[in-house]
């Protein structure tokens, strides 16, 4: 289980990186999914949050089939850089 | 910048089958390319613009774009397809064995960032006949990956390979699950060159608006990100038809001020692209290829 604060401060980097104006970090679920039906993101968006991951936290992920299973939602990502920090 | 999810996507392919395209670079080994394109004038370009939808497409280029009349219009189109016939039938040739004049301009360009040690984004698109470029600005130093169609046909994609076997050239196919941006991405972090156009949607459909020979057109928003992500360094390739048996390639920076924010850095990169290739194409507008409804409707 990942810490909220880690949580919610990986919304933020992800509102930022990829300039979601409208959307706060509290409309983001912690288990919704990123891409597709969730916030609509694409590949574009996922190469921006592999850039916001190795320029916040030093985290490099050049697999992109990794990628998929570490996008899936914001609790994912978490988990991931919960245990690469 | 206006971003938007667009669905101006279009698939185009070389005309034509495997058997086809063998028996054209045989053709060509013996045939003036002269002789080809006296042909395609009489007996394919006229079939095509009555069945082709690119031509209803061009013809609309023309119109709304260049304010032409009904019947100069006509003729233009029929002069773009016969340009673009010339094109194809000159790759064939190239691959057959045929020599052309290739002129380059900002050579120099193209050199500077090959000598560094990062990566690069060339910007490509739809004018002219860009291949050309990948026979004369080969790098020394770096591995060449340009992002290509992947609905081409085989014979296309065979004879490009041979062609390029000697350059230390990589071809991408676009993909529909967009692992080729994995792939661009991981190209320019090893220091690579990444060679992709920049006016037509591959893959995703987020597009940023600007205005493109007077009127709102949708470009791509993938390459200018792709570019400016890591802050690469960015330039445009062009290539024109300037004799039936010549070639001008041009090279230019796309200079962005990379201190600047993230949206602020692809709304300039957009833009100086987007302008070099209004210079382009204002200079030729016969060999604008770009086969889909490229502006933005008219709001009713």
């Amino acid at each position: 289980m990942v810490n909220e604060e880690l949580i919610n401060e990986l919304k933020g980097h992800i509102i930022n990186a990829l300039h979601l104006e409208d959307i706060t970090p509290d409309d983001i679920e912690n288990d919704a999914p990123l891409f597709g039906d969730g916030l609509g993101l694409d590949s574009i968006d996922a190469l921006e949050l592999i850039v916001m991951l190795e320029k916040k936290y030093g985290i490099r992920i050049a697999n992109p089939a990794e990628g998929k299973s570490i996008f899936k939602s914001v609790n994912s990502i978490a988990e991931y850089v919960d245990s690469h920090k | 910048m206006a971003e938007a999810n667009t669905n101006t996507s279009w698939a185009g392919d070389t005309f034509g089958t495997t058997w086809m395209h063998e028996t054209l670079i045989k053709m060509l080994r013996w045939i003036d390319v002269r002789i080809i394109y006296a042909f395609v004038a009489v007996f394919v370009v006229p079939v095509t613009l009555i069945v082709s939808p690119g031509a209803r497409v061009i013809y609309h280029y023309f119109r709304r774009v260049w304010k032409f009349s009904v019947l100069k219009s006509v003729g233009a189109t029929y002069r773009n397809h016969y340009i673009f016939s010339q094109v194809i039938i000159d790759r064939f040739a190239i691959w057959s064995g045929k020599k052309y004049n290739i002129s380059v301009e900002g050579e120099e360009v193209f050199q500077r960032l090959d000598s560094q040690p990062e990566g690069f984004v060339q910007l490509s698109a739809h004018v002219g006949n860009y291949e050309v470029a990948g026979y004369h600005l080969s790098s020394k130093l770096k591995r060449f990956n340009a992002l290509v169609f992947s609905g081409e046909k085989a014979t296309v994609m065979e004879n490009r390979n041979r062609m390029f076997a000697d350059r230390n050239m990589r071809m991408i196919s676009s993909c529909v699950d967009m692992s080729h941006i994995f792939e661009l991405d991981n190209a320019l972090t090893s220091g690579e060159i990444v060679s992709m156009p920049a006016d037509r949607m591959l893959g995703s459909t987020k597009s940023v608006t600007k205005e493109f020979l007077g009127l709102p057109a949708k470009f791509p928003l993938g390459p200018f990100n792709i570019a400016t992500m890591r802050g690469y360094n960015v330039i445009a390739v062009n290539v024109v038809k300037v004799k039936w048996n010549a070639y001008a390639i041009r090279v230019v920076d796309l200079p962005y001020d990379k201190e600047a924010s993230r949206r602020e850095q692809v709304a300039q990169l957009s833009e100086a692209y987007v302008r070099e290739l209004e210079r382009v194409v204002r200079k030729y507008p016969y060999q604008w290829f770009n086969f889909h409804e490229f502006w933005e409707e008219p709001k009713a």
